[in-house]
């Protein structure tokens, strides 16, 4: 499935279209199929130059019945910085923005080279 | 400093006021964001992860405490309290919005601040040693050349095109303590034994994809005709360079293609063509220039009040304190390079109180007090205790240099900051990272090399492996004289096995080294065997 | 005939174009004043030239103005093509026309062409404009003015800031009015 996103040329922040409007927060962005099926909601965008900047459709996936960027910059991207909790969209601490921190900062992998154990 | 007088201040004031009509035209639909986007860029305006990003040019890292006030009050009321100080010795602010900057851009003008060509294919702040005019080693005042070039570059109709960004940056001691072989030009200052002041001068240095070490095209250039040679690089670069890969438009790579030789050839052919009496500054304008950087009016003092030499006192951490630094630094856990506008008044008090009311910023993201009375280190060290900015650590492991990383910057990979976190954390233990000794960690998130990685004892490169991330990692880079490039130690751990491959790489020095080796010095000697088979299973 | 914008002193005027661009692969027309590749004109250049009309030559971003040197005395207009507004080697063209090649007849920017890079033009010497974007002549002159001051000579003849308030601190300079362009 695909979302489509933008920043806002005024803030600069990210937002989410949803049924002609922009959305601040992930969540409540409006789902695609694919790209074919968003190619006509991304070309209005591509129309609206002084609302938002750079138009661009993200991959999201469904993580235990919530919607979630797939790409790694784009979770941040719906979040915020990690070194600050309390700045961002983040800040809203409702159950989709803890999912969304679930799904971006759950266990990191093991890596695939072998460390000596010290 | 430099002090702006009133057309100096004009400048700033009808650049704040072009930027607004430019702002205006973009925010109507006159003109589209790719007519717009050079435009915000040479004035600093980067659009990121979450915000536009506002790059407030420290030329030559140097504040006075008016300024450093006037970012703080910017920071609380347009920002969220706190701003980033980066490798370049600018200012970043994280949290601005486009329609903010130009009010922004004139109230940083009242101060005699801009954000003009911090960032687009034009010259950008030039950098200079953080020490400069306050160090007894250095052959002149590299800040005056800074300021020159400062000038002559900035809305240079010619030159503000170019086919990349363009960095500059002097250096006026034997140490070269900025970097100077990194850089697109650097230059420094040296005296030829008739005594008259000139520059060497390097091209084709910079960090990045491809890292490079600048190069000597000229020895000697007597230091009058400074202008008219820069003028004469920069034309040749401009008219010469490739334009059809953004990747391969770095002066770097024009001399690497050429060679050496042949672009030395082709720049002083261009320089005996131009007319340096139109370019180069009269004697009367650099005295002018000069005078803003005379030596300031010291009480003699019973020993030298630099940095580097200072009493031990009674307290043990007061005694580390000296012995590491007399400058504030951020605690071991919290983002390298911010600070927040608190932070700033308290450090601008400082300054007034003890440092003749001037601030320092250094390019490993630290800043400094210049001119502090060894008898008044006590009181200052109290006072940056209280705010939290007394960590007695400058250059050893737990003062890492971070670029913002993937939290903020679209041209991330990977984060940077979490990483330099937890190996701060790891080694937080101040008598461990003393006994450890100076090791610089610098740390980018992506190939753009803004932690300048390459230029780390251990370098630090995020990278994004099937969408985690993975960190690369580099040994025995270093940015001062003896400058040299990192190199690979082997494939890329992931976020988690960081912390515990640099205690590896600590624990290796630990036994090899020998008296007096810094941890460079040992990788320098035993070559990178010993740590690749420390870290890595597989090396044996 | 197109229009463009010509600056003649501090005034900046629409005026009839009278020269029409002849690319490559067209027939060059009997008569009137035309406009060609650099070359063309270096392969035709002699007898374009002696035919009694006006020729100029149209240089792209990559070819160099030292190549009209032989030329340029008879040459009417040189034409730098702005092939994309931020590709600035035409900014250096310029220079070195109007510098160390010493050319003094007309200067026009073409291609890309944008009221916002009409300061370094007119500073850089040209001195005729086809804008790409509309702009008017009081548009494009206050663009070119939004400054009161510069740092650095130019192929203008605006003086550096230096000499500027050299000449105040001894009396003989003026304050200008705080007009800047819009």
């Amino acid at each position: 499935m695909k979302v489509l996103t933008a920043n806002s040329l005024e803030t600069g922040e990210a937002l989410f279209w949803n049924k002609g409007q922009w959305a601040v927060r992930f969540a409540d962005g409006e789902r695609f199929e694919g790209d074919e099926a968003a190619a006509p909601v991304l070309a209005q965008a591509e129309g609206q130059p002084t609302a938002v900047v750079a138009p661009y459709l993200i991959d999201v996936e469904e993580v235990e019945g919530h919607w979630v960027p797939i790409a790694f910059r784009e979770r941040l991207r719906a979040l915020g910085p990690s070194n600050h909790r309390q700045h961002g969209k983040q800040a809203d601490g409702d159950a989709d923005v803890e999912a969304l921190v679930a799904a971006t900062f759950v266990a990191r992998s093991a890596g695939r080279v072998k460390l000596i154990k010290r | 400093m430099y002090r702006y007088d009133d057309l100096d201040r004009q400048m700033l004031t009808d650049r704040s006021n072009e930027f607004r009509l430019q702002a205006e035209r973009r925010l109507s639909g006159d003109i589209t964001e790719d007519q717009f986007k050079p435009l915000r860029l040479m004035n600093g305006l980067y659009l990121q992860l979450h915000a536009y990003m506002l790059r407030i040019a420290i030329p030559y890292g140097t504040l006075n405490t008016a300024q450093l006030r006037r970012l703080a009050w910017v920071a609380s009321t347009y920002d969220k309290g706190y701003g980033h100080f980066t490798t370049r010795t600018n200012l970043q602010l994280h949290w601005i919005k486009l329609r903010d900057a130009p009010d922004i851009l004139d109230s940083l003008a009242e101060v005699g601040l801009h954000a003009i060509q911090t960032s687009g294919n034009c010259i950008r702040n030039v950098t200079a040693d953080p020490y400069a005019g306050a160090t007894a080693d250095e052959i002149d005042d590299p800040r005056v050349w800074a300021e020159v070039i400062r000038q002559w570059s900035t809305v240079h109709p010619e030159f503000s095109y170019l086919p990349r960004k363009f960095k500059i940056a002097v250096t006026a001691a034997e140490k070269d303590r900025a970097a100077i072989r990194s850089y697109d030009i650097g230059l420094h200052v040296r005296r030829t034994r008739e005594g008259e002041l000139s520059f060497e001068v390097l091209v084709g240095g910079g960090q990045g994809r491809t890292p490079y070490l600048a190069k000597t095209i000229r020895e000697h250039l007597p230091a009058g005709r400074l202008l008219s040679y820069l003028d004469a690089i920069l034309r040749v670069y401009n008219r010469q360079s490739r334009r059809d890969n953004i990747h391969k438009q770095r002066i770097k790579i024009l001399v690497a293609t050429l060679g050496v030789e042949e672009f030395t050839r082709r720049v002083e052919a261009e320089w005996a063509l131009n007319d340096g009496a139109d370019i180069d500054l009269p004697d009367t304008e650099l005295a002018r220039i000069r005078a803003n950087f005379r030596p300031l009016a010291f009480e003699p003092q019973p020993a030298k009040s630099q940095a580097f030499e200072a009493a031990k006192a009674a307290d043990a951490e007061f005694a580390r304190f000296t012995r590491r630094n007399v400058h504030a630094h951020k605690v071991p856990g919290q983002t390298p390079g911010d600070a927040t506008s608190e932070q700033m008044q308290v450090i601008a008090d400082l300054a007034d109180a003890y440092s003749q009311g001037e601030v320092r910023v250094n390019y490993t993201q630290n800043l400094v007090l210049p001119h502090v009375k060894l008898a008044d280190v006590p009181a200052v060290y109290a006072r940056l205790k209280e705010a939290g900015l007394a960590t007695a650590n400058i250059d050893l492991i737990t003062d890492i240099i971070a670029c913002p990383g993937l939290d903020y910057c679209t041209l991330a990979n990977a984060r940077a900051i979490p990483v330099a976190q937890a190996i701060a954390r790891r080694f937080a233990d101040p008598e461990r990272a003393e006994a450890i000794g100076e090791l610089p960690i610098k740390i980018s998130g992506c190939i753009n090399a803004c932690g300048h990685h390459h230029l780390g004892a251990i370098g630090i490169l995020g990278v994004d492996k099937k969408g985690e991330e993975y960190y690369q990692l580099s040994l025995g880079g270093s940015g001062g004289d003896d400058a040299s490039l990192a190199s690979i130690l082997g494939p890329a751990v992931s976020a988690n096995q960081t912390p515990d491959a640099i205690e590896a790489l600590v624990e290796t020095y630990l036994v090899h080294r020998q008296e007096g080796e810094r941890f460079l010095d040992t990788v320098r000697r035993t070559g990178l065997q010993p740590f690749k088979e420390a870290v890595y299973v597989d090396a044996h | 005939m197109s229009t463009l914008i010509k600056l003649e002193s501090d005034r900046a005027v629409l005026a009839l174009d009278p020269f029409v661009y002849v690319p490559d692969e067209a027939e060059v027309p009997a008569g009137g004043d035309i406009i060609v590749s650099l070359s063309r004109l270096v392969s035709e250049g002699d007898a374009l030239l002696g035919a009694g009309r006006r020729v100029g030559v149209r240089l792209q971003p990559s070819e160099a103005v030292e190549d009209l040197a032989y030329d340029l005395p008879r040459l009417a207009v040189v034409e730098l093509a702005f092939a994309k507004f931020r590709d600035g080697r035409p900014y250096s063209s310029a220079r070195v026309l109007r510098g160390r090649l010493n050319y003094r007849g007309e200067l026009r920017a073409v291609g890309d062409v944008l009221r916002e890079q009409a300061l370094h033009m007119v500073r850089c010497g040209f001195d005729a404009f086809e804008p790409a974007d509309g702009s008017t002549p009081d548009q494009w002159l206050a663009a070119a003015h939004r400054y009161r001051h510069v740092y650095q000579r130019a192929a203008d003849d605006r003086q550096p800031i230096f000499v500027e308030r050299d000449l105040n601190a001894s009396g003989l300079g003026h304050n200008r009015p705080d007009e800047v362009g819009a």
